[in-house]
């Protein structure tokens, strides 16, 4: 194929109805074909894995602290439902005087805890 | 076609295997995929050596980013993703450089290492792709990249970078008359 056959193929590569495939596979057989070195597959592997203890430290680190952070979370909100058992039995209510421990009191022995007369 | 991609079930196992630390699965899936990325960052950047270090980044990104890969694409359709994210950072980060380090403004470094070929009418041809591609602008070359040198169809091409079919065949055109233009310069 001589240069204005390749330029005309590769423009033509661009029309809406043309078969690109068959284009690419045409222009391949005239050379243009890319690749990278013949160890690059070698080069890659060795990258990542020559690095992968540190990283596999790090990804390890990462799932334990996920997993701490799910058991943490898992044991607060059983802490919390308990103590809302807790006041719900203890106080006979939810309400937020239940909650500060002031369902009890009257206002007057609030005054009299808070100033001391 | 150059379009290369594996059997589904395949597909699966190596990722999975690649996944559990298989170092001979990923590899596999090195030496499948390394043809189709080179023809995307090489396409894009010129055969340089810069190109080569993208392209082991593209595999290198892929490696920590498998467990995102949920198999709804095709795992081809996936690197090529991330093959041209990393090729048009590259090529916004040379902008950058040259903008500040030279008066090239936003000219690129246009190195073209050229393989090994049988003829002297074979190296023009890869000379003349080179060249054209490398004159244009990325979002174009972006679409040539694709089309012409992967094989791409419209359809693909607009699934791969993630635009609308409109927008590309809209591109598809304006690079055409562009590429038109390069072509009779060369």
């Amino acid at each position: 194929m001589n240069t204005s056959e390749i330029k005309k193929l590769i423009i033509s590569s661009l029309d809406a109805d043309a078969d690109p495939g068959d284009i690419s596979r045409k222009l391949e057989e005239e050379g243009i074909s890319y690749g990278f070195s013949q160890n690059f597959g070698e080069k890659v592997l060795n990258k990542l894995f020559s690095a992968g203890l540190s990283i596999n430290r790090e990804v390890e680190f990462v799932k334990y602290m996920n997993f701490a952070f799910y058991r943490i979370a898992l044991t607060g909100i059983a802490a919390i439902v308990i103590l809302l058992i807790s006041i719900f039995i203890m106080q006979g209510s939810l309400s937020l005087n239940s909650f500060l421990g002031l369902s009890d009191n009257y206002d007057e022995s609030i005054v009299c805890l808070l100033t001391g007369n | 076609m150059i379009k290369e991609s594996y059997n589904v079930s395949l597909e699966n196992d190596l990722v999975k295997a690649s996944l559990e630390g298989d170092k001979r699965a990923f590899g596999e899936i090195v030496n499948h995929y390394q043809g189709m990325v080179a023809r995307t960052v090489k396409g894009m950047l010129g055969d340089s050596v810069f190109a080569e270090d993208i392209g082991q980044e593209v595999f290198i990104n892929l490696f920590y980013s498998l467990r995102d890969f949920r198999g709804e694409a095709k795992l081809s359709t996936y690197i090529q993703r991330i093959a041209v994210n990393l090729t048009l950072n590259e090529i916004k980060r040379r902008k950058r450089f040259f903008s500040i380090f030279s008066q090239k403004g936003n000219n690129e470094m246009h190195e073209f290492e050229i393989a090994d070929h049988n003829t002297e009418e074979r190296k023009e041809a890869s000379e003349i792709v080179n060249k054209a591609l490398q004159a244009m602008d990325p979002k174009f070359r972006i679409i040539v990249t694709m089309r012409m040198l992967q094989g791409y169809s419209t359809k693909e091409t607009a699934e791969i970078l993630d635009l609308p079919i409109g927008t590309v065949l809209s591109r598809l055109s304006r690079a055409q008359e562009q590429l038109r233009n390069i072509l009779t310069k060369l």
